[in-house]
């Protein structure tokens, strides 16, 4: 079992550091310190920390922290940050209204 | 449902190779691009490119563009704008917004080429407005004509930041400081060298502490880090400054790849998550090409290779060419490939430290720390030779793949020969006619011409000079040295622009003869 | 200080579009049509775009292609508008955007409490 599944393994406590206060995610403004403490509350995957925090799931959709947030999960963790798996790519990749994404063209019978 | 031949998502350097080679065949192409303009980055890119003439050299970027948009267009290709693809499924169905709609289209083959994001790095008040991205400040001031800033800080000495730092200048900001975490510069020594020249220092192995203000940047802090990158207390400086920039890499836009379910893996040394792919840009779904950054940072001529593969390999796949012709094809464009990817900046070298040059010789330690050639560096590389009249001076230090100059001279006074890479070596029986056109084709601003004595205990010096207002002949100032400190007195005596040398301008200017060898770059005495 | 390129020592003289009057919190500006309303509003000395839902912290132009989504503000009255990707218009009315409204977040208090 790799390192990043393994969840009897023992990390450590939490230990707060000074510039905890920074914001990682701009969108939803997650803090460094937010991560990190989420990681020792179990949360150990890119998904899991989307769904517990919110990063990534702001307007850009995690094009700006996408990097920074898995760095600080994997030092978090002590594995190096290509052994964790991104979070799942999902449609639309772009901020997009509703009324648009809803709004499917009426070409559809167009067969060429 | 709308079907095409081939759907390209991305309009770069590499979508819209892909696109031409595949329109050249017959194929019925479509590429998609969610921006309001095509070309991707090309269009930002105001510099003379490097390589050799198969690879577009010493053309300037957004010409490329101009010239790669035009060829899609005249083949037929199809180029959508605004359309954001906002899906790619396994069965190579592609989801895209066209303005207030959702269009769904199918493609035979799908070339992906998204090409790649910035990195960012954190540092408090790092949100503050004032704070930007490299890309940020290429697109306001190379494409709406928006200075980025009035004072700038860049961070990362890169390429990117290299080049960004010098567009900057030619816009008319002023760039206070490049700085970089890490102890070496990581781009070209000659982007370097001509930043440093005019004047603006290098901070290697400092980084970001802080930047200051409250409702917008009106300051920075930096601080020297040790080698686990860590502050040293103490050796903190503060810059006034409205705007920073942040030039820190790239990672690969392929969200798109794995969202359809293309095997991917997490390559550090293709800059993050890449599909898994051939040299030809196959992926592991059949049909679904990758070509340009989404599958490797790497830089736009070696995307525009790529993507002319990933598009000869696609028209393969849907029967338009015979295997044995795909071979043929493929051949000329990885031999094309293999000459960019050579020297110390190949991908392979990457991160590799390189104490000597390809004909042996120590590289410059000072270029790599501060940007500059010391005066007691220059003289061992062989594009510097002394002799009576006018000659090139190459400072050409470091084997990168380009080779424009050799081309450039008429009279054959600069080699470099098969190998691209090599250093440029001066012809000693070849006799320079002073028509510099070295000077204007070299792509990293490195050639000059010297006439080391006049005659009257005075000596020329030929720049390129790309900066405005040009000066006029007769315009009195300083002689700056490749550190850009101030070296002597200079008078400008010549002024050269021509079509020929596609916007450089020469300057030739007039210092005392011991400065022959130290005179680099002009400042007029208004400055 | 003028942040508008008059010429470009590579790109010559920059070509802009008609002029167009525009506002931002109800200050009557003027840009060239068609060019990002972020790069109007940059030529005009604004800096400050948006103020966060959750820190009420200032935010501008990051990205400057539509990416990162930290310029948006509020555009002919609809909100999270990207202005370094939308055009600018003849009479559009750009609003400072906080949180996700126009109504500053001190302003919004003082309402609820009264």
């Amino acid at each position: 079992m790799s390192n990043v599944i393994d969840r009897s393994r023992e990390i450590g406590p939490y230990i707060p550091a000074p510039d905890d206060d920074r914001i990682i995610c701009r969108c939803e403004e997650v803090t460094q310190g937010e991560i990190r403490r989420a990681v020792h509350e179990g949360m150990w995957t890119m998904t899991e920390i989307r769904r517990y925090l919110r990063t990534g799931m702001g307007l850009c959709q995690g094009q700006t922290c996408g990097k920074l947030v898995k760095g600080i999960v994997a030092r978090e963790l002590g594995v190096p940050m290509a052994a964790l798996e991104p979070a799942t790519s999902r449609v639309p990749m772009r901020p997009i209204e509703m009324r648009v994404f809803a709004n499917e063209a009426k070409e559809g019978g167009e067969h060429e | 449902m709308k079907r095409y031949d081939l759907i390209v998502v991305g309009a770069g350097p590499s979508g819209l190779s892909a696109a031409i080679e595949a329109a050249k065949r017959g194929l019925r192409t479509v590429v998609f691009d969610e921006n309001e303009k095509p070309g991707g980055q090309l269009f930002k890119q105001i510099h003379k490119f490097f390589g050799s003439r198969e690879h577009r050299a010493k053309i300037r970027g957004y010409v490329i563009g101009q010239q790669l948009l035009e060829e899609a267009d005249s083949l037929g290709v199809e180029v959508r704008l605004n359309a954001t693809v906002i899906g790619l499924y396994q069965d190579k169905e592609v989801v895209v917004k066209l303005a207030d709609e959702v269009v769904h289209c199918k493609g035979d083959a799908i070339i992906i080429a998204t090409g790649a994001a910035e990195n960012m790095v954190t540092f408090e008040g790092w949100t503050l407005p004032g704070v930007i991205g490299a890309g940020a400040a290429q697109t306001m001031m190379n494409l709406h004509g928006i200075k980025p800033g009035q004072r700038v800080l860049m961070l990362g000495s890169g390429n990117v930041g290299l080049v960004v730092s010098f567009q900057l200048l030619q816009c008319g900001c002023e760039v206070v400081a490049l700085v970089d975490a890490a102890p070496k510069i990581g781009g070209y020594g000659v982007h370097a060298a001509k930043i440093a020249r005019t004047g603006v220092p290098f901070y290697l192995s400092h980084t970001i502490v802080r930047a200051e203000g409250d409702d917008c940047v009106t300051g920075v802090t930096i601080a020297k880090v040790d080698e686990h990158f860590q502050f040293i207390p103490g050796t903190e400086k503060k810059f006034e400054v409205d705007t920073i920039c942040l030039a820190v890499g790239l990672s690969p836009m392929s969200q798109l790849l794995k969202m359809a379910g293309c095997k991917m893996e997490d390559n550090p040394r293709r800059g993050g998550q890449v599909p898994i792919c051939d040299a030809y840009g196959r992926t592991s779904l059949a049909g679904v090409f990758v070509a340009g950054d989404v599958s490797g940072i790497e830089e736009a001529s070696s995307a525009m290779i790529e993507g002319r593969m990933a598009g000869i390999a696609a028209c393969e796949y849907l029967g338009f060419m015979e295997k044995e012709e795909l071979a043929a094809q493929l051949a000329s464009q990885e031999r094309a490939l293999d000459g960019l990817r050579q020297g110390m900046f190949a991908p392979q070298n990457r991160g590799r430290a390189v104490a000597e040059t390809e004909e042996g010789i120590a590289v410059s330690a000072s270029l790599l720390r501060h940007g500059y050639i010391s005066d007691d560096e220059i003289e061992r590389f062989p594009g510097i030779t002394h002799r009576a009249g006018v000659h090139p001076v190459m400072e050409c230090t470091q084997n990168i793949p380009c080779n424009p100059c050799q081309d450039a001279c008429p009279k054959g006074c600069i080699s470099i020969g098969a190998n691209i890479t090599s250093l440029p070596v001066v012809v000693e029986s070849a006799e320079c006619m002073n028509c510099g056109m070295c000077v204007a084709s070299c792509s990293g601003q490195a050639i000059f011409l010297v006439e080391e004595d006049c005659g009257d205990d005075t000596a020329t010096v030929t720049l390129p000079y790309e900066f405005l207002p040009l000066p006029a002949a007769g315009t009195k100032g300083d002689a700056l040295g490749r550190s850009g400190q101030r070296v002597c007195e200079a008078e400008v005596v010549g002024v050269r622009s021509a079509k020929a040398f596609d916007k450089t301008n020469l300057l030739t200017i007039k210092v005392p003869k011991e400065y022959a060898m130290k005179a680099r770059f002009f400042r007029s005495m208004h400055n | 200080m003028e942040s508008r390129i008059v010429e470009h020592p590579i790109l010559g003289e920059i070509e802009n579009g008609r002029t167009v009057t525009f506002t931002c919190d109800g200050r009557e500006l003027t840009g060239y049509e068609g060019e990002p309303i972020a790069a109007a509003l940059k030529a005009a000395g604004l800096m400050v775009h948006r103020y966060t839902q959750k820190e009420h912290k200032p935010r501008g132009v990051f990205c400057a292609i539509g990416r990162c989504t930290d310029c948006v503000m509020v555009v002919d009255g609809k909100a999270n508008v990207r202005t370094c990707v939308t055009p600018l218009k003849e009479g559009m009315v750009v609003q400072t955007q906080y949180g996700v409204g126009v109504e500053p977040f001190d302003r919004r208090e003082e309402g609820e409490n009264a």
